[in-house]
């Protein structure tokens, strides 16, 4: 254990947060069980806050009352927004599983299997800096969103390919021992080891998107 | 996604964000007022103000922390038009909002509770790290702190919610 870095200030940082590992502390965690034990509740903690926070949000909209005449077009579409997003499914269950976890997270933001313009390469490099991954593809992109996931930023996105649309988020910190499918209802995906991270594909076709996964597999830099 | 160079195509990708983002609004909003009205009127009065001000959102990866920004003007904006009291933690309605309540896991509806009773120098940069995805530097902006401060904030109330999670508060120099 460092002589300069103590445990309380090692349990501090973590405490604050608990994603991120600064050099001091991941030396210190290297030698002292005692805050790597800290660390891991912590971050148990952290997915259980997140499950919790992400209330069920049926019943939340209210009517629309009469307004002024400037602000009805923007009301109207606040109104169309809460129609379009609909109440109903957003009691996620908590799950400690990557999968699981990847799955809530694309019924959350479900509208975006909706997207059909092709991004430019300058609009998705805004995405990919947010979330620090380099990523070279010719692939139709049609959504990009760096969204908060397991404490971190990743890049979410969707691409357009013959058989519909398909999601993928590329993990630069969620490291998986082998390939893994997983599946739920009509949605079909497989978790793939990518250097120190990994690379999530799903379709809700019922058909695991092989071909994209490999693509992507081949196109992403950490 | 990110907004597109073109008039109508614009505001369609504009509206398609906002409904993207929409339902992490209204959640943030209400652990922000801890009352299920209130965050309906701010993320209402968000929406509008978003749409108004669409044009000052140059990259929509930064959508997110933009969105919540305005979130956290409109709702101390709302306290100050309606002059709101503000409200003890034992009588905070929202603690018997339906909305806490899941499925058969009492621990989740226990966490909530207990999130709702955090300070909110506490909760509030917590559910920006948590919910909004903020970084630590990111809410100093927000919350006009230092970054220590944040994280020793950050810290304590993950602290006070260890318990309720069954784990052995650290110490703390409270």
């Amino acid at each position: 254990m460092s002589n300069t870095y103590t445990c309380r200030e090692a349990r501090l940082e973590i405490g604050g947060d608990p994603h991120t590992l600064g050099p001091a502390l991941s030396e210190h965690l290297a030698t002292c069980a005692a805050c790597t034990r800290f660390r891991s509740e912590t971050l148990a903690l952290d997915a259980r806050l997140r499950s919790a926070m992400e209330l069920p949000l049926a019943g939340f909209r209210k009517p629309v009352q009469s307004a002024p005449p400037a602000r009805r077009f923007a009301l109207a579409a606040s109104v169309l927004l809460g129609i379009l997003v609909g109440g109903g499914f957003w009691l996620l269950k908590p799950t400690p599983a990557l999968a699981g976890d990847v799955l809530a997270h694309v019924k959350h933001e479900s509208a975006s299997w909706d997207a059909h313009e092709v991004l430019t390469p300058s609009e998705l490099a805004g995405v990919l800096k947010t979330a620090g991954v380099q990523f070279d593809s010719s692939m139709p992109i049609v959504y990009a969103m760096a969204c908060p996931f397991r404490g971190r930023r990743v890049p979410h996105l969707v691409v357009q390919t013959a058989d519909g649309p398909v999601t993928v988020m590329l993990l630069a910190h969620e490291k998986v021992s082998g390939r893994q499918e997983f599946s739920e209802g009509a949605y079909r995906g497989i978790l793939l080891p990518a250097g120190e991270g990994s690379v999530a594909v799903l379709a809700r076709d019922g058909k695991i998107p092989e071909a994209v996964a490999a693509k992507m597999l081949s196109d992403v830099r950490w | 996604m990110n907004p597109r160079p073109r008039g109508t195509t614009v505001s369609s990708a504009f509206a398609r964000l906002l409904e993207t983002l929409r339902p992490d609004l209204v959640r943030f909003a209400f652990w922000l007022a801890r009352d299920r009205a209130v965050a309906e009127d701010v993320v209402q009065e968000t929406l509008i103000r978003a749409w108004k001000s669409r044009d000052e959102l140059k990259d929509s990866a930064a959508a997110r922390p933009w969105l919540l920004t305005i979130v956290r003007r409109e709702h101390a904006r709302l306290y100050e038009r309606k002059r709101l009291p503000t409200v003890d933690v034992d009588q905070v309605e929202a603690l018997g909002d339906p909305a806490l309540a899941s499925d058969g896991d009492a621990g989740l509806e226990d966490l909530r509770r207990a999130i709702l009773q955090l300070p909110d120098e506490y909760r509030e940069p917590l559910v920006l790290q948590v919910l909004g995805g903020l970084s630590t530097a990111e809410i100093a902006v927000e919350l006009k702190l230092t970054q220590p401060a944040v994280l020793t904030r950050l810290f304590r109330a993950r602290n006070r919610l260890r318990t309720i999670y069954g784990l052995d508060p650290a110490e703390d120099a409270e």
